[in-house]
């Protein structure tokens, strides 16, 4: 199974002057991992569907990042 | 004071939102889709669904929609609030 976000550290120099953000991450949403959407994949209910943002729970991909504060809706 | 609308009002609504929002997916679905047989057929039950809920809400609470898509009451009522950024 795929990870939703992933995660890298960028170099933190010792003369930055700002304060160092640590831990970078960028969004590699289900439809990257699937080629051509297959017929018949499970689906959500109609109010499940309408706060998660898909009818199907594969291609569903959560923003903000949950692990970064956002909370997941739904 | 302002006019209250129930709590079922708001039920309906969500209701025919959540279908509608399969129906957009299932039509985007459908337009690289085009010989999926199920998905066609769930796209029309849905769509008598909220064709049905639709119906429902206008004879319960107003019309939905204006320029003929929905029925008035006597009188005129389509231009009544709650408008729909109001709801």
């Amino acid at each position: 199974m795929f990870s939703q976000y992933k995660y890298w550290k960028p170099f933190v120099g010792p003369f930055d002057p700002c304060k160092p953000i640590r831990v970078k991450s960028y969004n590699t949403p289900p439809q990257l991992y699937m080629n051509f959407q297959p017929p018949g994949l499970q689906q959500f209910t109609p109010h499940e569907a309408l706060m998660s943002g898909t009818l199907w729970p594969q291609l569903y991909s959560p923003y903000p990042d949950p692990h970064k504060g956002g909370k997941p809706h739904g | 004071m302002a006019k209250k609308m129930p709590p079922e009002y708001y039920q309906c609504l969500e209701e025919i939102q959540a279908l509608d929002f399969v129906l957009v997916e299932l039509n985007l679905y459908l337009d690289t889709h085009p010989n999926d047989f199920d998905a066609i057929q769930q796209f029309n039950e849905t769509a008598q669904m909220s064709m049905q809920l639709k119906v429902e809400f206008e004879k319960k609470f107003h019309p939905l929609m204006n320029f003929g898509r929905s029925y008035s009451n006597y009188p005129w009522n389509i231009d009544d609030s709650p408008w729909p950024w109001q709801v």
